[in-house]
């Protein structure tokens, strides 16, 4: 698995985990947190493939989904697939750092889930 | 704090106006308020504007002060409240309060989006920017893709069927289809997007598991109302005054993955609780609702959050004809988001504009909710994360 360079935060008060950043914590307004990584792999939570994509993108289709990883940190990425059969809720997913887009010629770099077999 | 009653009310036909710019639409609908309020070549005391987007797809900033000098209501307070597409309840709210504070007598709430004058993918961006700036909107999703993997998970939790959002499509435009004000005028049939070999093309997946016709379409329009005190209001009102008897609003997390249980509308079951104690009101004290149907689903979710109906019960509800006409809660005869259109910063305004139609029984008989005395709005922002909610009542004389 290539490094995921993702910074979410532990409260250091309550333990929540946040991500993205807040400044004070959704649960307790605690401030104080800990910068953790995404580790392991991810549980997919929810998914849809989308066929009107907005502007800065030129393919027929994306499929995106939210994963819930082994240490609690929830985020959206792209699903690796050619189509939604096979992908299902809860199912388990490998995490890796790649090209999501491009703006004005440059690669925008985000996460992928692709299905563990 | 007085009590604020709406004295006007206006709008234009929603849909494609290739012929009008934004201020022209905002124009308009507000002269037709200011007409129905008998104001005439009377001016006002303040102006809110809602809108969302002309900065970014008419190149067009300060719409406010654009509109009174339009309107020759100088020397009036103008402000322009961009809140997403909650951006027109949001401007009704800040104009109650400014007469209910007592500050100003006299209000203006006039809402106008102009979104037709770019492509399909610009005005799909446009209102994808309401997403996360770095963790959502990077990836390419749309809000009919949050709406997309909240139905999924609405449908595993709840058990809501693709026969139930079908049902809501099909009520809402066939309501829409008579309505002047509707962008989209057309009744469409179970067999046309659903049972029939036809359907597949006709409503191709959008953003799976929603189809097209569950989306609503992307309009230009704007709408208006006239605030001003109750006790005004009774004086100088040439129509039925509708009283403003209760409002919420409240706001959620930004991303739908921060929810602890991303079924749960949270901002909007607070917002209606919040509005009907203000009003000393119950759901079921409803006549008509106007509900922010952007997709079918959240005409189902909300419907059983703001406590029509149980949680998981909204779409039985409405297949079985409980939010048609003549039915339990009567729920966007104006067609809804659906079929009149979603023009973003009028949305919230059109929908309070149709309560005061429906609450004045001044709507045609196959759209009027018969003896409406209560109604009710949800204007919902971002993905659910600012929602603002109306009571609104008759005033008998």
């Amino acid at each position: 698995m290539n490094e995921i360079p993702i910074k979410a935060y532990k409260c250091k008060k309550c333990g929540r985990v946040h991500y993205p950043f807040h400044d004070r914590c959704l649960d307790c307004k605690g401030r104080e947190f800990e910068v953790i990584a995404p580790r392991g792999n991810a549980k997919l939570l929810a998914y849809t493939q989308i066929f009107n994509l907005p502007w800065g993108f030129d393919e027929r289709f994306l499929i995106i989904g939210v994963a819930q990883f082994e240490n609690g940190v929830k985020a959206m990425g792209q699903v690796k697939a050619d189509s939604l059969d096979g992908i299902k809720s809860g199912m388990k997913m490998r995490a890796s750092w790649e090209p999501v887009r491009k703006v004005h010629g440059e690669n925008v770099f985000g996460l992928k889930f692709e299905p563990v077999k | 704090m007085r009590e604020v009653a709406i004295i006007g009310a206006g709008m234009i036909p929603f849909g494609r106006r290739d012929q009008d710019t934004l201020l022209d639409m905002l124009a308009y609908a507000s002269l037709k308020a200011l007409d129905d309020a008998g104001l005439g070549d009377k001016s006002v005391d303040a102006v809110y504007v809602a809108n969302m987007g002309a900065g970014m797809l008419q190149h067009q900033t300060a719409i406010a002060s654009a509109l009174v000098d339009r309107l020759s209501l100088l020397p009036a307070a103008a402000d322009a409240i961009e809140n997403g597409p909650a951006s027109g309840a949001s401007a009704i709210k800040n104009g109650l309060l400014a007469v209910a504070s007592g500050y100003y007598n006299l209000v203006l709430v006039a809402g106008g989006e102009k979104m037709r004058e770019v492509t399909g993918w610009k005005a799909t961006d446009f209102v994808a920017t309401m997403t996360h700036p770095e963790v959502e909107y990077p990836y390419g999703i749309t809000l009919p893709g949050m709406a997309g993997m909240f139905t999924r998970l609405y449908m595993e939790k709840y058990g809501v069927t693709r026969e139930q959002l079908v049902d809501v499509a099909i009520k809402n435009q066939k309501m829409g289809a008579l309505n002047p004000y509707a962008h989209v005028e057309m009744a469409i049939t179970k067999e046309g997007i659903m049972d029939s070999r036809d359907a597949v093309v006709n409503n191709p997946v959008a953003a799976d598991p929603l189809h097209l016709y569950d989306l609503c379409p992307v309009s230009d329009g704007a709408a208006a109302v006239i605030l001003c005190p109750l006790d005004l209001a009774k004086k100088i009102a040439p129509k039925t005054p509708v009283l403003v008897a209760g409002f919420g609003q409240a706001t959620d997390t930004h991303t739908l993955q921060e929810r602890d249980d991303p079924t749960e509308l949270k901002a909007v079951q607070l917002a209606a609780q919040q509005a009907f104690e203000r009003a000393k009101l119950k759901p079921a004290d409803m006549d008509v609702a106007e509900l922010h149907d952007a997709f079918t689903i959240l005409e189902i979710a909300e419907s059983e959050q703001v406590g029509f109906f149980k949680k998981g019960e909204g779409g039985k509800a409405a297949s079985a004809g409980k939010t048609g006409l003549g039915g339990q809660i009567p729920i966007n005869m104006s067609g809804g988001l659906k079929a009149r259109g979603h023009p973003v910063g009028a949305t919230g305004v059109a929908q309070v504009v149709e309560v005061v139609f429906q609450l004045r029984h001044e709507l045609e008989k196959n759209r009027q909710v018969k003896d409406a005395k209560n109604g009710f709005t949800i204007n919902f922002g971002g993905f659910g994360n600012n929602v603002v909610a109306f009571v609104l009542r008759r005033v008998e004389a």
